[in-house]
């Protein structure tokens, strides 16, 4: 039995047919065509699934399709704006914080979320923020050192 | 984390050595990046594989008939549509060459499954739920046979034999076959037993290290596709393109003309991703069908049987010294947990755990055991973090004995330039001693150690990998405008595009942004070895630097013909030719390739082989506290040291350093396998199987040494495998300092760390 699913991914009305067992990653993926979105385990543990829903950071492996109808979702396609980078995607680039870049969507997210609720995390808040992301190339320092800098940069901007 | 940069006297260069993004950075962030799992092909269908719920067992028959009912099945495979592939069938592969029997046993069981997970068949489907209810339709019965989970329990003469057809090699001259062994290797000089006799004090280690996993974020995916023609094309993900076409090729009886590989971005393999898993079964479903067929494992699969991991271990070791300090004899044996298969070599290994002192008298025995598990593979520096986890605490507990400090008692016994090497030769320019003093004046092991309301200890550990060279291709063309197009044949891990575009732009004289890099498929590059062994970054930088100076040598012909001089009279920097006494004096690239574009594709080749080995050594400190009642341990901090030769982008180079220590720490303190006596494997989940977060692990500091490698263009040496060797040895050092005994089971869980603590163990088990 499939039903429609209709929501706003990245600021655009998007419907979908989905199975009753699909996930929001399913729909995204296969469906939708949105496959900056990865699955590492599908049990919700690695995070690189990291979507934001109604602006809170989920992992779409857990989160059914049926859930997801008349929900706002940001996938990695919708964060920059066109060709420009936001910040973070930016500062991860610098920094090297991105390897074989198989979790860097979701630790885009994670990070997105994280800024737009906190402007100037310390590097507890940061940790924090991306311990459901599970990174196994960079040791997490020159991601953490990323989203430090954006957030010191944003502190310039407004004090 | 802060950076002290040690910049060697050498030649100044604009491009090389210096911290640059990567080149291929803008598509991770974005999502553009494009992995096996996410491409979509006209009419693709899902395809997915059986495995065997038994450890071990006969396969009495498999039925696929009602599977092959089922509306929206398009083909059901068993090992019976493959060609039966003989052991002994040695392929082309590595520094030895592989045995192809070894990749069919692990793509689909024949006859017996060997652990539980073992592929038995698989299905096409229109869509990944038929599939899945496909799977459950298939039909197998099975013989169960005894199943031996334990290295220990398979060396006993009664423990079930699992691959009685093979001969276990090593044994000749009247040493006595250990049961399921596969190969046994020994090193041995001097007598060490009257060595070791004679000590003043030894040092001894006996240590048990748990299966881990690689750990990779993206599961193993595929995507095959077969034309009317015959040709079929896989897109992969793989750490080499040209090994998974050979083993594909071999294993489904294909003329290589008649297969093509194209590597698409790898997330992630660490040694994991050489053998192919799920090519061979992708490309005959593609066969059977004429559809397209992605194959993308579920992590569940990743652990439970469908991807190698890495080895289990059982090591002792015993290190004496003199009154003095001074090391006089080093013993070692080395059991390594093969899996179902054997040939995982101990060889590298037992040497690395040894490379860093001189002795006299020396014995390094090592071998593989079978065992009901997934056959192992490596991950990063394979063997390396099992062999130091016991040979550094070893020297450790010499330390603790001869009441030497452990850097000094490092010092007295290190390895130097031309001192001999376990295996009898003398080492290459090495820049040890360079490292200890580093080690001996940073604030890392100068400043003391803080009180805190725990225990608190510091550990210290070293690390040695030899890594490998073997072959690398690539080649540069010229572009309309002059700009140098670089294709290389191997795939890129840990960086490898940008760290080529560097070495390219550096030998034009131009910038990074002038550069187009590109990895090839198997049908439009050279044959390059895998992406394994820190063996890229150095052997693709001496074969795209030997193209670079190929396709500026025709240049310079051509640029001589325009500047009516001798070849011998053009000179060129930056992106212009130029001849003293010519008129016109000079013409740039930009132009000389505007005139002569029609006159001929410039195409630069280069090959690398044989290049010197670029050994890898370091040093690793760090704190730990540890509680001593719940027996969890916390890293406060960690410094990792490196003589990496020259690094060709420093930012790169930390990345690795980094990232590898981390997975060391995660080996060291919470990865292990948790196999039921039945082979069931208990934690086969990323929330149970724990790899570190973001929060588990401190800042990472890296100190980078540069000691050239002679003869190796730029003086590279590999750097991603060694810093994953000392971490577990580290950490037990430090625990050992913190709470007076040694975990000797690695990972040290807290539950080890607590049993440690309550039986007062010190020192060995």
């Amino acid at each position: 039995m499939k039903t429609v699913i209709t929501c706003e991914v990245n600021g655009e009305p998007r419907e979908a047919l989905a199975d009753s067992r699909d996930t929001l990653l399913d729909v995204l993926r296969d469906r939708l065509g949105l496959t900056g979105t990865k699955e590492g385990c599908g049990n919700g543990n690695c995070g690189a699934c990291t979507v934001l829903m109604n602006g809170d950071p989920v992992c779409a492996c857990l989160v059914l399709a049926g859930e997801a109808e008349g929900c706002r979702i940001t996938t990695i396609e919708g964060v920059a704006t066109g060709n420009t980078l936001h910040p973070v995607q930016a500062a991860l680039i610098t920094h090297g914080g991105t390897q074989c870049g198989f979790c860097t969507p979701g630790i885009v997210l994670s990070a997105v979320a994280l800024l737009e609720r906190t402007p100037h995390p310390d590097e507890h808040a940061i940790r924090h923020a991306i311990a459901g992301n599970i990174c196994r190339c960079t040791g997490y320092d020159k991601i953490v050192e990323a989203i430090a800098s954006v957030a010191a940069e944003t502190g310039k901007v407004t004090p | 984390m802060t950076n002290l940069h040690d910049t060697a006297p050498v030649q100044p260069m604009k491009v090389v050595g210096q911290r640059l993004p990567r080149v291929d950075a803008g598509e991770r962030v974005t999502g553009r990046a494009i992995y096996p799992a996410d491409l979509t092909r006209p009419g693709m269908v899902t395809g997915r594989i059986k495995r065997s719920p038994h450890a071990h067992a006969r396969i009495v028959n498999i039925d696929t008939a009602k599977a092959r009912a089922l509306k929206g099945v398009l083909a059901v495979v068993t090992a019976a549509d493959f060609p039966e592939i003989k052991p002994g069938t040695i392929i082309p592969f590595g520094e030895t060459g592989a045995d192809a029997w070894v990749s069919a046993v692990i793509v689909l069981a024949r006859d017996r499954v060997l652990w539980r997970g073992h592929p038995v068949a698989a299905v096409a489907a229109t869509d990944a739920h038929i599939a899945a209810a496909a799977l459950d339709l298939i039909e197998v019965v099975y013989e169960p046979l005894p199943a031996v989970m334990d290295i220990a329990d398979a060396m006993q003469p009664n423990a079930p034999l699992l691959n009685p057809e093979l001969k276990p090699k090593g044994f000749d001259g009247g040493v006595p076959i250990v049961r399921n062994a596969g190969t046994r290797t020994l090193i041995e000089r001097g007598d060490v037993a009257a060595a070791l006799k004679a000590a003043a004090a030894v040092g001894e280690a006996r240590v048990v290290i748990d299966t881990a996993h690689q750990g990779y974020i993206e599961p193993h995916a595929c995507v095959a596709e077969s034309d009317p023609t015959g040709l079929v094309t896989i897109w992969a993900s793989t750490q080499g393109a040209f090994q998974t076409e050979i083993q594909t090729a071999v294993l489904l009886g294909l003329s290589q003309s008649k297969l093509k590989v194209i590597p698409l971005e790898m997330g992630g393999g660490f040694g994991g991703k050489i053998t192919v898993h799920v090519e061979p079964i992708a490309a005959r479903l593609a066969q059977l069908t004429g559809r397209p067929v992605k194959i993308v494992m579920s992590r569940e699969e990743m652990l439970t049987g469908g991807s190698g991991p890495a080895a289990a271990a059982r090591i002792d070791v015993r290190v004496g010294a003199d009154a003095n300090g001074k090391i006089t004899a080093v013993d070692g044996h080395y059991v390594f947990d093969t899996g179902g298969i054997p040939g995982t070599p101990t060889t590298l290994l037992m040497q690395a755990s040894a490379a860093c002192y001189q002795t006299r008298c020396l014995r390094l025995e090592g071998m593989d055991i079978m065992t009901n598990k997934p056959r192992t593979e490596a991950y990063r520096g394979p063997g390396g973090i099992q062999a130091a986890f016991a040979f550094e605490q070893a020297v450790d507990e010499l330390a603790l004995r001869l009441d030497i400090d452990p850097l000094e008692l490092r010092r007295r016994n290190a390895s130097v330039t031309s001192s001999m090497m376990p295996i009898g030769t003398p080492f290459p320019s090495i820049g040890l001693t360079t490292i200890l003093e580093r080690v001996a004046a940073h604030p890392c092991w100068t400043t003391p150690l803080a009180k805190g309301s725990l225990p608190r200890g510091r550990g210290l550990a070293l690390g040695y990998w030899r890594g490998t060279s073997m072959t690398s291709a690539a080649h540069v063309t010229i572009a309309g405008d002059g700009r140098p197009m670089v294709t290389m044949g191997a795939v890129d891990i840990s960086g490898t595009r940008t760290t080529m575009a560097q070495v390219a732009a550096e030998e034009f004289g131009l910038s990074l942004g002038d550069v187009h890099i590109a990895t090839g498929d198997t049908k439009s590059v050279g044959y390059s070895d895998a992406a394994a062994g820190s063996r890229v970054g150095r052997t693709m930088a001496a074969a795209v630097s030997e193209a670079c100076r190929d396709a500026l040598a025709q240049l310079t012909r051509r640029a001589a013909e325009k500047l009516q001089c001798t070849t011998a009279d053009v000179s060129y920097a930056s992106g212009v030719f130029r001849s003293a006494g010519a008129v016109p004096a000079s013409i740039s690239l930009h132009d000389l390739m505007r005139a002569t574009l029609t006159d001929g594709a410039v195409v630069g080749r280069g090959v690398s082989t044989k290049l010197p080995f670029g050994v890898e050594i370091g040093a690793q400190v760090a704190d730990v506290e540890v509680d001593s009642e719940t027996g969890q341990i916390t890293v406060l901090r960690y410094t990792a040291f490196q003589d990496v030769g020259r690094a060709l982008n420093p930012a790169a180079v930390e990345g690795q350093i980094e990232g590898s220590v981390v997975q060391g720490l995660g080996w060291a303190l919470t990865e292990g396998f948790d196999y039921a006596p039945d082979g069931r494997l208990r934690n086969a989940s990323l929330l149970d199987y724990r790899m570190p977060t973001a929060l588990d692990v401190p800042p990472i500091e890296v100190v980078l040494i540069e000691t050239p490698v002679p003869g190796v263009p730029y003086g590279v040496r590999g750097v991603g495998e060694m810093p994953i060797v000392p971490p577990g040895a580290v950490i037990g050092n430090a625990v050992r300092q913190a709470v007076g005994v040694r975990v000797n089971h690695m990972p040290m869980t807290p539950e080890r760390v607590l049993a440690a603590i309550k039986g007062g163990r010190i020192g060995t088990a």
